[in-house]
């Protein structure tokens, strides 16, 4: 009997791969005009709300299928046309406040604007005239009107991130009812404020209100996604919102079968929460110079991988043309000896930096933590920190220095050097710190580490469990000095149990400033106390009042110049101390498209990348 | 006496699951952090009077506005009612559609696996029992000390890279299109038996050695007993006194492995999923776990708890009709 199963179990072992060979040699890029991604995520969404959340995939679909006003440029500090062309500050009578050049005239907008009786800015923003939603509708200010004025609206919108975005325009509801209008097109109230529209012109007209800080039309401009009006105000009313919480059919049907104005619509019928495909639009309305399509390839397929080195094996293996996905280092030795296979190793954008907890709630205090308030044994411990050997050691060399005043040099008109004034000799530095540390904590114990009244001074930081290597590092930095630090793990909900609580000594916090986020990140970094990221809740009257100084001004060189002073303020507190900031690393095959593009701070996949795939030989 | 026991049990797994209700709203809000603070920090010019607007706003969108005890009962009266609540995705789908849409893949996975294991691994070690010492018994045993030492994510990738990437014998991950094209046609089974087959082989070489091994030592152990002997002396053949006595009587620690089985049936291999790309509930609660979606965590739980409490129960119930010496445990 059991020689009879155990035949009848052999004859089933072979006859089960047998099945499963059937139909797997099937090619597994089968169509030549898509581009195959592999997306590392636990699921895709299955519903696309119009203001889709900004975990995972969502974001990158939503800035695929739908577009905002403009984009911006970190480099140039510019905006780029998107549904918008081109916009201005306008004074009382609507006329342009711009130099001869065709730029902004800061020093007359501070003139104009400068005086405490003016209390908003007035912008007039100029869309395209040629732009039509995915249904074939042609995209008017009206849409634009009606993306604004229902994100300010939360009684029909339910969605607090668009209220976040519009927090600086003077278009305010109350319970429902508009309570000051800030927002006017020729339909609605332009001429009754002074500006006069032509006709011809009143599709493609806004004027905008909003507060006295240059930055306002940063989430304006780039975070609000434009929706179609005609699709969301038939169906949108208070008892079903635009971010329902318990969609009807229409308003479902809606999420599911998104209409956008961007350069690719989504094939609803054949995504799901496994893969998503987009195609592209024909008729999108930006082109490039000579006129030809923005985008030559045809659709794309993102497919879901809930596992990096099974994603990595599919690249190589040729299931997919690109991952996109940030990668380890560790693998840059992988790709090396392969073939067909492009390696984006792009500059980072966020520098990691080491937070100290430099004033503790009064109940969190005690002797070690007083060492923290301490700048100069803050200062020791900068100078102990070795940027090159953590980079070369934690990141296998793919990453760069960076600033101590957190601004990244290659922003030239922004970086100040002066920021960064420890000594570069590594034996300096080390010397250095060690006499500071010789006054605060001379003696020692049996391994060398400093002791305070009897009791080593010891440290824990803060952070994940892909973060260990690198606090092992710092650990062998810090014992140049005496200086002893742990690993602590952080957990998931690290602010609520211990940043805004100060319940910790250091923590790792990865920042990226630049001149499209200061307005709101300075101070949250470094001026408000309380839930944000101001953890180890630094207080210093000269910082705070210059970072509001460069908040509020209206000359934008002013603003530059104040961005300048307050790099070496922030480096002098070491209270964020910076580690290194870590490359992009990303893949792409390149035996069936050509043209990946290497850009700052992203993946493979980049706008500009899509801009400039093409096929190649073999790939036709 | 029996009917005692069972009335006992079943109050007693009442009170658990009571327990675990309760367990599974608390837990998750532990620590929790504002979600309008998560979501959405202060922006620019914004006053604390329209920041307070917004975390207010988000709070009620995510259930937070009212008291805890409040949101308790809501959540107690949504039970009652077999509503499970809404996901925090978008689109709010119910947490109960999302179950029931991953969970019949998960137990494609999960009964093939306990089901090949258990028949298998049985087999395999009345197999190790009868040929004690020898090859068979040896291979059994070096098989366990080796499947000890491998995790089930390891084989998974291993067979994944071989099987699936190299040699392309089945897919090395889930075909996209499977759970949306899925019909009862005999194409589209032979598709998911495919896809299938290299998550259920990573699972099932653990399962079946645990099997094995278990199913060797309850045999070795009733062969040596007297009634094995008496049989023998009456005379009685080889092949029913293993299987009408040794095996029947060795079942006791089989069933105790299968409840546990069962029990685990609904949870989902979440690593095995991950490198499968199966979608299935483990994958599920991870996803959960990843978005903080609560109303989806809770969900899970209250399922896997009710489950497993049922699987326990009827263990030990099962074991009263094997076993009738296993009865109050107090009394005798």
């Amino acid at each position: 009997m059991v020689r009879r199963l155990m035949l009848l179990l052999v004859v089933s072992i072979i006859i089960i791969p047998l099945v499963g060979c059937q139909g797997i040699s099937q090619s597994h890029r089968p169509d030549p005009d898509t581009l195959y991604v592999g997306s590392v995520q636990t699921s895709f969404p299955a519903a696309y709300m119009p203001w889709l959340s900004r975990e995972g995939i969502a974001p990158t679909i939503a800035g695929l299928l739908y577009d905002s006003l403009f984009s911006y440029d970190e480099d140039s500090g510019t905006y780029l046309p998107s549904i918008g062309m081109d916009w201005y500050y306008v004074d009382e009578n609507g006329l342009p406040i711009l130099t001869e050049d065709g730029t902004i005239d800061y020093a007359r907008l501070e003139e104009v604007y400068g005086s405490p009786e003016h209390q908003f800015l007035r912008i007039k923003v100029v869309i395209h005239d040629n732009i039509t939603w995915s249904d074939g509708e042609p995209l008017t200010v009206e849409d634009v009107y009606y993306s604004f004025d229902i994100a300010t609206n939360n009684t029909l919108s339910n969605h607090a991130g668009a209220l976040a975005w519009t927090s600086d325009l003077r278009h305010n509801y109350t319970n429902g009812v508009l309570t000051q209008q800030g927002l006017f097109t020729y339909d609605r109230g332009a001429a009754r404020q002074g500006y006069e529209i032509a006709e011809a012109d009143k599709d493609t007209v806004i004027y905008l209100h909003v507060n006295k800080v240059l930055g306002s039309v940063m989430p304006l401009f780039t975070s609000v996604l434009i929706l179609p009006q005609h699709v969301w105000e038939p169906v949108v009313s208070l008892e079903h919102q635009l971010n329902s919480t318990s969609p009807n059919e229409e308003i479902l049907y809606r999420y599911r079968n998104p209409v956008g104005s961007g350069s690719w619509v989504l094939n609803a019928a054949k995504s799901n929460n496994q893969q998503i495909i987009l195609h592209r639009r024909p008729d999108y309305h930006l082109t490039k110079e000579d006129g030809s399509p923005l985008i030559e390839l045809e659709s794309i397929q993102f497919m879901l991988y809930q596992e990096i080195n099974v994603a990595i094996y599919a690249l190589l293996k040729g299931h997919i043309d690109v991952l996109g996905t940030t990668v380890s280092s560790n693998y840059l030795r992988l790709f090396a000896s392969e073939e067909d296979i492009f390696v984006s190793n792009a500059p980072g954008e966020f520098a990691q930096t080491l937070v100290f907890n430099v004033h503790p709630v009064s109940s969190e205090r005690n002797p070690l933590r007083d060492l923290l308030a301490n700048n100069d044994f803050r200062r020791a411990m900068a100078l102990a920190i070795d940027q090159e050997e953590l980079i070369e050691k934690v990141l296998d060399g793919a990453g760069r220095q960076e600033s101590a005043g957190l601004m990244k040099a290659s922003l030239v008109d922004f970086y100040n050097p002066r920021a960064d004034s420890l000594p570069t000799d590594r034996e300096m530095r080390l010397a250095e710190a060690n006499t500071i540390l010789d006054q605060i904590a001379p003696e020692r114990d049996s391994a060398g580490y400093r002791l305070l009244a009897g009791k080593r001074v010891s440290f824990e930081i803060l952070g994940s469990p892909g973060e260990q290597d690198l606090i092992s590092y710092l650990q062998i930095q810090f014992q140049k000095i005496g200086v002893d630090v742990q690993y602590a793990a952080k957990g998931t909900q690290p602010e609520s149990t211990y940043l805004y609580t100060s319940r910790f000594d250091l923590t790792l916090h990865g920042v990226s400033f630049s001149l499209s986020n200061i307005d709101i990140m300075y101070p949250a970094h470094f001026q408000t106390l309380g839930r944000t990221s101001n953890y180890g809740r630094l207080v210093n009257e000269e910082l705070n009042e210059a970072i509001h100084a460069m908040r509020f001004t209206l000359n934008l060189n002013t603003k530059y110049d104040l961005i300048k002073a307050i790099q070496p303020m922030i480096a002098e507190e070491f209270y964020k101390v910076p580690l290194y900031t870590s490359n992009v690393i990303s893949v792409a095959r390149t035996d069936r498209f050509a043209g990946y593009q290497v850009v700052d701070g992203s993946t493979v996949l980049n706008s500009l990348t899509l801009e400039s795939l093409r096929k190649t030989e073999r790939g036709r | 006496m029996k009917y005692t026991y069972v009335i006992k049990r079943i109050l007693y797994s009442v009170f658990v699951f009571a327990v675990v209700i309760t367990l599974n709203f608390f837990i998750p809000r532990i620590g929790v952090d504002d979600p309008a603070e998560r979501y959405y920090p202060p922006q620019g010019n914004m006053s604390e009077i329209e920041y307070e607007i917004i975390k207010q706003v988000t709070r009620k969108q995510y259930g937070f506005h009212v008291s805890t005890w409040q949101q308790y009962t809501n959540y107690l009266e949504g039970l009652s009612r077999g509503d499970l609540g809404s996901s925090f995705r978008p689109g709010s789908p119910s947490v109960l559609g999302l179950i029931l849409e991953r969970l019949p893949w998960t137990l494609v996975l999960s009964v093939s696996t306990m089901l090949i294991g258990l028949i298998t691994g049985v087999l395999f070690g009345v197999l190790a029992a009868v040929k004690r010492g020898r090859w068979q018994d040896t291979m059994l045993l070096n098989a366990s000390t080796i499947m000890i030492a491998l995790p089930s994510f390891f084989i998974a990738l291993i067979l994944s890279f071989y099987l699936g990437f190299e040699l392309e014998v089945f897919p090395a991950y889930t075909d996209p299109n499977m759970v949306s094209s899925f019909s009862w046609a005999l194409e589209s089974i032979r598709r998911v038996a495919q896809n299938a087959a290299l998550p259920v082989l990573s699972m099932v070489v653990g399962s079946v050695i645990s099997y094995a091994q278990g199913t060797r030592n309850a045999v070795i152990a009733v062969t040596n007993e007297d009634f094995v002997l008496t049989a023998r002396a009456k005379g009685l053949k080889q092949g029913t006194i293993r299987y009408k006595h040794i095996l029947r009587n060795s079942m006791l620690p089989i069933v105790t492995s299968l409840g546990m089985s069962i029990s685990g049936l609904i949870g989902g291999q979440v690593v095995i999923e991950q490198v499968f790309n199966w979608n299935g509930m483990g994958t599920l609660f991870l996803e959960a776990n990843n978005s903080n979606d609560y109303p989806l965590m809770m969900g899970i739980m209250i399922l896997l708890s009710g489950f497993t409490i049922v699987a326990i129960l009827v263990t030990d119930l099962v074991y009263v009709l094997l076993d009738p010496r296993v009865t109050v445990g107090d009394k005798r």
